[in-house]
């Protein structure tokens, strides 16, 4: 993907801003797969994402009116998405998240730092992208916004439609529910030294 | 020694602490091994989280690449789609308004003359300047219109640039600027000298114009009172508030005036908007009169037919041809002759006095006021207007999507597009009849008002727009709008549809002037951003960093 905010990505979406054909498939050709793994980390199957991205990008179409050429494209292009994704998954009413804004259910002590660090050490991509898909739909949105997207805390609050206080939690949640799929236990979650 | 909890820990790798916890977790990390290590496994599992999220395992499918390709070629077809359907608008007008009326003219025995065709197709309102177009002034308008286009392409899309590329061909075509031949007279007396030869078209605007003399040419008189006692030849355009011809016109006369007396001749046609016309006994027409009068008295001599809509018409000279009319009375005096067909659609059957020369009886039609027509045929044009309203809104929001949202939003201020709207309703009209008839600001004035005339026909699309969006709820993309608006347009035209539905329709064209008035005048406002930053948390130190000291990890 070029970067954000160079002069000749500038360029072309002025152009597909204006209605120029070639700057719009120039535009799809740098972003769609982009926006593919995007949607692939957050929905269930490569079907819906499939569908998504291109949902995503007719949307993406009649909104580019609206971009703000001072904001870096990227976050817009991603804001797009995840606001797609996350309606579709709520209209599909699979949001099973077992989170609520209640702080009592978070451990407070520490994990085993040794025993974390183990953890994240052996695991390749591939497993630590099998273990995603068996997270909680919000758990799953929450990790894929922030680490792979790069959106800030307010954007995530925004996107999931959650207070900005309560993003942390979701994260650590979202990392807790991570490790015991990979670990297959709960062990590293509720397990610590203090 | 207490631990910071993990969520702290995880808070302060992601730099989102306040300054101060962020201090406390620092100063803690520069003793607390075991907390240094969590930081950095938490640090550690991030980065394995981006880079398992980043990497490409699977190639983009098939679909997904020729989507592109085929979401471009659809963007060609949106706008060939658009005026499509604009197309398709112009023939439901055309076939709604203008055709029933060429009928009802044509078989008013009005065939080859018809008011549209009198008054823009064979009338000499544009001889004169289309001649004039020269190649070179015909090269400079291209020239224009593209350096336009050159300038505006980026802020335009593509079909929206041919659009101006046709409207502007269009005006051109339509309102090319007159000749330098043409001679120009104002003051408070602009007149034509008795005895003086005007060899060309000649513009005279003041308060009491006079045409004295001879123009080899037409004349367009524009003033209070307008008189015309010498010898045009060519047609006389006018705009008075009292006119007079007691000259010879060897053309056509076209007035919008509030009274006109002819006294003289008039070698071919009279089309003229005015309260009261005045055909005296003097007064010859070698043509016709197509008149929209409220009272009507021909004393003189008529060669064609007369067409009138109005109220009271006497005739107590000679018609050459048939006598159309719709009004309230007619009287034909003993004196009168009329050498064609005869027939009158009024409240009460016409006067006729004895005597009266007349080649076929008079027909007579009772106009029976009906609250509402809910005929076969009414319904069926309502639903091809109502079709025509939601493809011309089609077109519109296409066009301008990001205008059409402002514009709706607007609306929903109902008071203040209301009082906007009544503003703008007379007083553009208004001011564009005046602009017009100073000249020089001839085609201004046209063009305002016919830029007034698509307002007000694009008020019933805004308003449709927001009453879509009560019913159906608000939205900001494009083809939910459309839908919405789709839905309030077929309201709007339902409740028309009811008697006295023309006051509601008088009010939603306020209101949807008023909105469209509102989105204009904001789109021409400086755009108010904030200049101050928006205020947030204290900026937290960066992650694996200590106060003091090097890092912490």
């Amino acid at each position: 993907m070029n970067a954000p905010g160079t002069t000749e990505t500038e360029e072309i979406i002025a152009r597909a801003k204006a209605g120029d054909a070639e700057a719009w498939g120039e535009l799809y050709r740098q972003y769609a797969g982009a926006i593919f793994r995007f949607c692939r980390r957050a929905l269930p199957t490569r079907e819906d994402a499939e569908d998504a991205t291109m949902e995503v990008f007719v949307k993406v179409r009649e909104k580019l009116v609206q971009y703000d050429a001072t904001r870096p494209f990227t976050a817009w292009l991603y804001k797009v998405a995840a606001n797609h994704c996350w309606d579709l998954l709520r209209r599909r009413k699979i949001r099973q998240d077992k989170e609520t804004e209640d702080l009592d259910n978070l451990p407070l002590e520490h994990p085993d730092p040794d025993q974390l660090e183990q953890l994240i050490e052996q695991r390749t991509g591939e497993e630590v992208r099998k273990a995603l898909d068996k997270l909680g739909t919000r758990a799953r949105m929450a990790l894929v916004l922030r680490y792979y997207s790069d959106m800030s805390y307010d954007e995530i609050a925004d996107a999931l439609g959650v207070r900005r206080a309560f993003v942390g939690v979701v994260l650590l949640r979202a990392r807790h529910e991570l490790r015991q799929a990979l670990e297959g236990t709960s062990a590293l979650a509720a397990g610590g030294t203090s | 020694m207490k631990h910071p909890d993990e969520m702290t820990c995880l808070l302060y790798v992601e730099r989102q602490l306040d300054r101060a916890r962020a201090l406390e977790v620092s100063a803690h990390t520069q003793e607390c091994e075991v907390c240094r290590t969590l930081l950095r496994a938490l640090e550690r599992e991030s980065r394995l989280l981006t880079r398992a999220m980043l990497e490409e395992e699977e190639p983009l499918p098939a679909r997904i690449e020729s989507f592109g390709e085929r979401v471009r070629r659809s963007m060609q077809w949106v706008w060939m789609l658009a005026f499509g359907l604009a197309a398709t608008t112009l023939y439901a007008l055309y076939t709604g308004y203008i055709q029933p009326l060429q009928d009802r003219l044509e078989q008013a025995g009005f065939g080859g003359t018809n008011l549209l065709g009198l008054l823009v197709f064979q009338g000499s309102f544009w001889k004169g300047w289309q001649s004039m177009i020269s190649l070179v002034e015909a090269l400079a308008m291209l020239t224009l219109i593209g350096s336009v286009v050159l300038v505006l392409r980026r802020r335009l899309r593509r079909g929206s640039a041919m659009a101006l590329v046709l409207a502007g061909l269009c005006a051109a075509l339509a309102a090319a600027p007159p000749s330098g031949a043409t001679e120009f007279r104002k003051g408070q007396t602009p007149t034509v000298a008795k005895g003086e030869t005007i060899h060309s078209d000649i513009f005279l605007s003041g308060e009491r114009v006079s045409v004295d003399g001879t123009v080899d040419g037409d004349v367009y008189a524009f003033g209070q009172s307008v008189d015309v006692s010498g010898h045009v030849l060519g047609d006389v355009i006018m705009f008075a508030q009292t006119a007079r011809v007691s000259g010879q016109v060897d053309g056509n006369i076209r007035g919008f005036d509030n009274n006109l007396t002819v006294t003289g001749t008039i070698g071919k046609n009279l089309t003229e908007f005015c309260q009261t016309l005045t055909f005296d006994k003097g007064g010859k027409a070698g043509g016709s009169i197509t008149t929209f009068a409220q009272s009507v008295t021909i004393d003189g001599q008529i060669g064609r037919d007369i067409l009138w809509y109005g109220q009271d018409l006497n005739v107590t000279g000679s018609v050459g041809g048939a006598l159309q009319g719709k009004g309230e009375t007619l009287e034909i005096a003993s004196t009168a002759s009329i050498g064609g067909q005869v027939h009158f659609e009024g409240k009460s059957a016409p006067a006729v006095a004895q005597g009266a020369k007349l080649a076929f009886p008079v027909q007579f039609t009772k106009h029976v006021e009906k609250p509402h027509e809910w005929g076969r045929s009414s319904i069926f044009w309502q639903v091809v207007l109502m079709a025509a309203f939601v493809l011309y809104g089609l077109v519109l929001i296409s066009l301008m999507p990001q205008f059409a949202r402002e514009t709706v939003h607007s609306a929903e201020n109902i008071g203040a597009s209301l009082g906007l709207g009544i503003l703008v309703f007379f007083g553009v009209l208004i001011g564009s009849i005046i602009v017009a008839v100073t000249v020089v600001g001839l085609f201004i004035g046209v063009s305002t008002f016919f830029v007034w005339m698509i307002s007000v026909y694009a008020a019933q699309i805004v308003v449709g727009a927001l009453i879509g969006q009560w019913l159906m709820g608000r939205t900001n993309e494009l083809w939910p709008l459309i839908g919405r608006m789709t839905v309030g347009v077929i309201v709007i035209r339902a409740v028309t549809m009811v008697p006295h539905g023309g006051w509601v329709k008088f009010g939603v064209i306020l209101w949807g002037l008023g909105a469209i008035s509102i989105a204009i005048y904001r789109r021409f406002q400086p755009s108010a951003r904030m200049a101050v930053a928006p205020v947030g948390p204290a900026t937290p130190l960066p992650a694996m960093t200590t106060v003091g000291g090097g890092p912490a990890l």
